[in-house]
């Protein structure tokens, strides 16, 4: 036989004596747990990473001495010398609950197949089953002498085996709480020493029961007579302390108090493999996926014994038992397990008796038994065996379809490992932590957040202004509730469903109403709230059926619409409902296939669908409305991405923390407006922050993740990026409400402002890239300006900085845009001649006006007018002589105001020139660009006017009429200049 | 000026030193949406504070953190040099080197003071903070005193870091030390010397009227 050797490493550090230690891997073998009765710390190890440090429990006071995962392993109960039972979230860790208190140490913890019944015992009198769902206390078994050290839960769910440190086995039914049979003194007695506890197993298909015998050895009882079925006797010498049924049952490792573990092929009843080691082995356990034994022992070193199993042999996880289950799982299920239910029922009986009068008579058969066991042929035990089969095989199916669906699950699990979906979740929430605070929602308004206590949990919601928001009185919940979003008129509340006591429910609660009681719930049978939102006027609830159901503010059903796919989470903002689902699983490379719809409730309408995109292995974090209702995702690769309706819509990425990220903080988000982003910064490596203290917003700066440009403007550049990226917004704004006919203005007002802004950054940059010698950059910068001011402040910059050629093609641009400008306003002169009345005033308005801004921009609007008359009066003459003719005359009538408003206009120019914000030149130049513009106006009208001279004597008129409106602007720029 | 009225003590009172930290800035977390406000002020650039928003840090003088915070309309963040980390190590600097004082704010009594009377929920570790604050103190008056023995004839004295509270214990006296040492070494000048020392020394007082022997015996001991 080959020694292999198993390295240990400490696990626990055990002072002085012998202590007992405990290890078991959870479903899917990432994890394994140990712990000592020497150390009130459990220990969660990644077998594959031993370098990373275990995640170590600490919320026993004392050494623990029991440890048991729940069959789907979601839950970890441990137990303690400090006579307390705690059940903890696996793998998370997170502390749930004291779910029993003893009065003395617990020694022994054991979940059923379904995880909804936990066995405790320990030097006490009495065995506590523990629904697990609500911490009720099912039943107390009572009938040990001696403190109970094992327990075993039948893998079928019918009976519990117990043992005591003084050999005694007890079987339980279940159902009624009674004892089946009493096996005295068939394990060795233990005595006081804590270190070495007795021990029991059932064999994973429930058939056997492994007892450790009198006789350095394992003995075998049977399921249903607790008959002495056969024994593993072997090479140990002195008691065996542990034993451990490989999943599919065929093989068992044993460790006995010679420090040995020996492995044992079960059928055969022989040994196939052994290991010395330097302690004593006290907790072994098979890896529940491939070939592996976890050992730890009495000094609280633990390994893993790879390859037990010899690869010649039948793998230990090959052909687990469950595929019995499995296959009866059709209709025939039901008709076998009635009249299993009348068979066992009369077998029960039976057992009953014999346990009360004919113990002697069964004693006689297992000793005989026991005999025939000890050399017997593997193939005459086999007839035996099936002989005896045919017996129990029918129980099989009794085992509930609950149970056999959660095995499935957990197969399926098994088989196939790849990158999970993630996990439904709220916006704002931070996951729970045992006592402490955490946030069930936190926005830019304010946040709700709970405290669980053992059986309800507190809740309070703050509003962070706390002068304008409502005050809201702090509320006991004995829901449960883990899912909440809050805004200014109320808040809503959902639990997920435990259990068939507890269902999902869903709670509105309103901050302001003038009915009493208004607060109202919901109840999903068979469904569970996965997501909530609220809006304006509804409430919005997605559930595990993919069902999205809206509610008003007052509790009415209004619509329950289907998702495509299971959520990920929604957001709410006035009258838009936002959801993200899954499209379909991940892919390999582990990226969440996510999707997004933007939904209008009050108008019913979808607003729009599309895929949502994430970074390449990163997972939503965040996801909800900026300020002004932009739909905004934040990913847990810490990259921002606002949606845009431009391009058909698309999501752009507008902040990076990697980039901002300082000193390696985290950072968690709140929320956002058009220029800012409003998050938490979290100390590495924590990513969410406490309740307490407060945290405080930290406002960071939006970015485009901008390639480092040769110009090394990029704040510019971001700066004009966003302006634009706001400005389209806006625009986009007013054209929806000036389509529902309302007012425009003050969106006109900030539009306009945004412009403003935008030029002055667009300025700023072509004063970079002139200086940097970018020209064809800053000619098509000139062309993004928007106020011809600026265009005319480009010119002067072009020119004070010496490059004339640039000056000229902005003089160039300025032009055709002036060109095209009076293009569009003579279009509307056209479409309105019929009304010369206002045409008039149209004209006059721009000289006449104090609104000097305007002032010189409109004289040459109207110059460049009369010249395009010129142009397009070739098409027109013969239709539009009766308007030409009117035209000239206002025209005239113009300049004669124009006249006499000439020197209070020359004021105001002067004051133009001093006010406007938008010419950072505004003072100092004003000689250079009242010479250019001169100039720009005789060029202008030079040509034209050779033109003209050829045409016919009409646009002559035209003509002339411009170029004497254009007179009284020449002198009063000349006279600002002096 | 304030202290004018009686030169034999400290130049200000702790409360008027008091009311000068009050311009101090310091930053607050403010618990409602309030617009800017618009002051006048000649200390800093302009005395335009916020607009605040709720959950939203923010810098403003001293006395209107204490006045929103008297009214519950702000939590105040104690500031940086206010850390029990920092001020451990500052006590240590303090307590090494006996001729070089630590860089501290120039209030950072009257700061620590203030928070102490109305932030204490706010300052965490705030017993540990204040017994710091207080050692800090006692060892740098103390250095300052033992400092002054050996203070021989000069015209001007240097002590980098200190703070205003200590300043203003020692003022009166070193400016009357200094005079008295001006006056013995040049005997003949005594009438001018009076006035040009003051002057030197900025010390509102013009009449040293105790003699500077008396006077430094009297102080040591202070």
């Amino acid at each position: 036989m080959k020694i292999k050797s198993v390295k240990l490493r400490e696990a626990h550090e055990v002072s002085s004596n012998a202590s007992f230690c405990s290890i078991l891997w959870d479903l899917q073998a990432h994890h394994l747990v140990t712990a000592s009765s020497s150390q009130p710390s459990i220990s969660i190890h990644d077998p594959l990473l031993h370098s990373s440090p275990p995640r170590v429990l600490r919320h026993h006071r004392d050494g623990v001495t029991a440890l048991a995962i729940s069959p789907n392993s979601t839950c970890l109960a441990s137990g303690s010398i400090d006579h307390s039972v705690k059940l903890y979230k696996f793998p998370g860790g997170e502390f749930e609950t004291n779910i029993t208190r003893f009065t003395l140490p617990i020694r022994a913890l054991s979940f059923n197949k379904s995880g909804s019944m936990l066995a405790a015992a320990g030097d006490d009198e009495g065995i506590k089953l523990i629904n697990t769902i609500d911490g009720s206390i099912a039943r107390v078994l009572k009938g040990h002498r001696g403190p109970v050290t094992g327990l075993a839960f039948d893998p079928n769910g019918e009976y519990l085996a117990s043992v005591d440190s003084i050999g005694t086995v007890i079987y339980w039914e279940l159902q009624s709480g009674r004892t089946l049979y009493t096996l005295k003194g068939v394990a060795p007695d233990t005595g006081s020493d804590t270190s070495v506890l007795n021990v029991l197993s059932w064999s994973p298909d429930g058939e056997t029961l492994a007892v450790p015998g009198m006789k350095n050895d394992i003995v075998m009882y049977d399921r249903d007579t607790a008959e002495k079925l056969f024994t593993l006797r072997g090479d140990h010498t002195q008691p065996i302390c542990f034993m451990s049924w490989s999943p599919n049952g065929r093989y068992m490792a044993t460790s006995s108090l010679d420090k040995q573990v020996l492995i044992w092929d079960v059928k055969r009843k022989q040994d196939i493999d052994r290991q010395k080691f330097d302690e004593r082995i006290c907790c072994m356990a098979w890896k529940p996926i491939g070939n592996a034994l976890a050992v730890i022992d009495v000094m609280g070193k633990y390994g893993v014994w790879e390859s037990v199993v010899p690869s010649s042999m039948k793998s230990p996880t090959e052909d687990i038992p469950n595929s019995q289950t499995r296959n009866s799982n059709g209709l025939l299920f039901f008709d076998e397990e009635d009249q299993d239910l009348s068979m066992s029922g009369s077998l029960s009986d039976l057992g009953e008796d014999s346990h009360g009068e004919s113990e002697p008579p069964s004693r006689k058969r297992l000793r005989k038994q026991s005999a025939i066991d000890d050399d017997q042929h593997e193939d005459v035990y086999d007839e035996l065996n099936l002989v005896r089969k045919t017996e129990p095989q029918r129980k099989v199916p009794r085992v509930n379809k609950e149970n056999s669906d959660k095995d499935k699950d957990a197969l399926k699990a098994m088989t196939a490992f790849r990158p999970k979906m993630q996990e439904a979740f709220q916006p704002g929430s931070t996951p729970p932590h045992p006592g402490k605070r955490h946030f069930l929602c936190y926005n830019m308004l304010g946040c709700i957040t709970t405290i669980k206590h053992d059986e309800y949990s507190h809740i309070e919601i703050d509003f962070h202004d706390t002068s304008t928001g409502p005050r809201v009185p702090p509320m006991t919940d004995h829901y449960g509730f883990t899912m909440a979003s809050l805004n200014e008129n109320g808040s809503v509340f959902a639990n997920p469903c435990k259990g068939e006591k507890n269902m999902s429910t869903l709670m509105y609660r309103p901050f302001r109403s003038w009915a009493n009681n208004s607060e109202w719930y919901m109840r999903f049978e068979g469904e569970e709230v996965k997501a909530v939102a609220l809006g304006s006027t509804w409430v919005a609830a997605v559930t595990s059926l993919n069902f999205l159901r809206i509610f008003t503010n007052g509790g009415l059903q209004k619509h329950i619409l289907s998702l495509n796919g299971p959520v990920v989470t929604a957001a709410g903002f006035s009258n838009e409902l936002a959801i993200v689902t899954h499209v379909s699983d991940c892919l390999p490379s582990n990226e969440q296939m996510l999707e997004f719809t933007l939904i209008n409730i009050s108008k019913g309408t979808q607003v729009f669908k599309g895929r949502l995109p994430l970074t390449p292995g990163s997972y939503l974090t965040w996801f909800g409305f900026s300020e002004e209702g932009q739909i905004t995702s934040y990913d847990s690769k810490g990259i921002l991405r606002v949606f845009t309706s431009q391009y058909g819509g698309t999501w752009l990425p507008l902040f990076s923390a990697s980039k901002e990220r300082k000193s390696g903080e985290n950072y968690w988000v709140v929320g956002l407006n058009a220029s800012k982003l409003f998050c938490v910064g979290c100390k590495n490596p924590d990513t969410f922050p406490q309740v307490l203290p407060k945290p405080v917003l930290t406002l960071l700066n939006l970015s485009f993740p901008l390639a480092s440009s040769d110009l090394g403007e990029e704040a510019l550049e971001n700066e004009f990026m966003l302006n634009n990226l706001n400005l389209s917004q806006i625009q986009n704004r007013i054209e929806v409400t000036a389509g529902e006919g309302l007012d425009t203005s003050s969106l006109d007002d900030e539009a306009f402002d945004i412009e403003a802004a935008q030029d002055r950054c667009i300025f700023r940059l072509i004063a970079s890239c002139c200086n940097s010698d970018k020209l064809v950059r800053a000619i098509e910068l000139v062309k993004l300006l928007s106020i011809e001011k600026s265009v005319r402040g480009a010119i002067q910059l072009a020119t004070a900085l010496k490059l004339p050629i640039l000056a000229e093609r902005f003089n160039d641009i300025l032009e055709e845009r002036l060109g095209n400008k009076a293009e569009v306003s003579n279009t509307t002169a056209l479409s309105s001649k019929h009304d010369p009345a206002t045409k008039r005033s149209e004209i006059l308005e721009p000289i006449v006006s104090s609104s000097s801004a305007k002032i010189s921009a409109p004289l040459f609007t109207k110059k460049v007018k009369s010249l395009d008359r010129v142009k397009f009066g070739k098409q027109k003459t013969d239709s539009d002589q009766t308007t030409n003719l009117a035209d000239s005359k206002e025209v005239k009538d113009a300049e004669k105001n124009g006249g006499s408003s000439h020197v209070s206009s020359v004021k105001e120019v002067k004051n133009l020139e001093t006010r406007c914000p938008l010419n950072p030149f505004s003072k100092l130049p004003n000689i250079q660009e009242g010479k250019k513009v001169e100039e720009a106006t005789r060029s202008q009208s030079k040509g034209p006017s050779n033109k003209s001279s050829n045409e016919e004597a009409k646009k002559v008129v035209g003509e002339v009429t411009g170029k004497q409106c254009q007179r009284p602007s020449n002198p009063f720029l000349k006279s600002t200049v002096k | 000026m304030a202290g004018q009225s009686d030169p034999h003590i400290s130049l200000f009172s702790a409360e008027e030193l008091e009311f000068m930290a009050e311009d101090e800035l310091i930053e607050i977390v403010p618990n409602m949406r309030m617009d800017p406000l618009n002051f006048i002020c000649v200390i800093f650039k302009s005395g335009d504070f916020g607009p605040f928003f709720p959950q939203i840090a923010s810098q403003v003088p001293l006395w209107l953190a204490v006045a929103l915070k008297k009214r519950g309309k702000c939590a105040i963040r104690p500031p940086q040099w206010m850390s029990v980390e920092n001020l451990t190590r500052v006590l240590e600097g303090e307590r090494e080197s006996q001729g070089a004082f630590q860089v501290l704010p120039f209030h950072y009594v009257e700061i620590s003071r203030l928070l102490f009377d109305h932030a204490r929920e706010d300052i965490p570790d705030m017993y540990m903070v204040r017994s710091l604050i207080e050692d800090i103190r006692d060892v740098r008056i103390h250095k300052v005193e033992t400092s002054l023995e050996k203070f021989s004839g000069t015209s001007a004295v240097k002590i980098p870091n200190l703070s205003a509270m200590e300043v203003n214990i020692i003022r009166p006296f070193v400016g009357r030390a200094l005079q008295a040492f001006y006056k013995h070494d040049n005997p003949e000048k005594i009438p001018d010397v009076d006035r040009a020392s003051s002057a030197q020394t900025r010390a509102a007082n013009n009449e040293p009227r105790v003699s500077a022997t008396e006077e430094i015996t009297d102080r040591f001991h202070f």
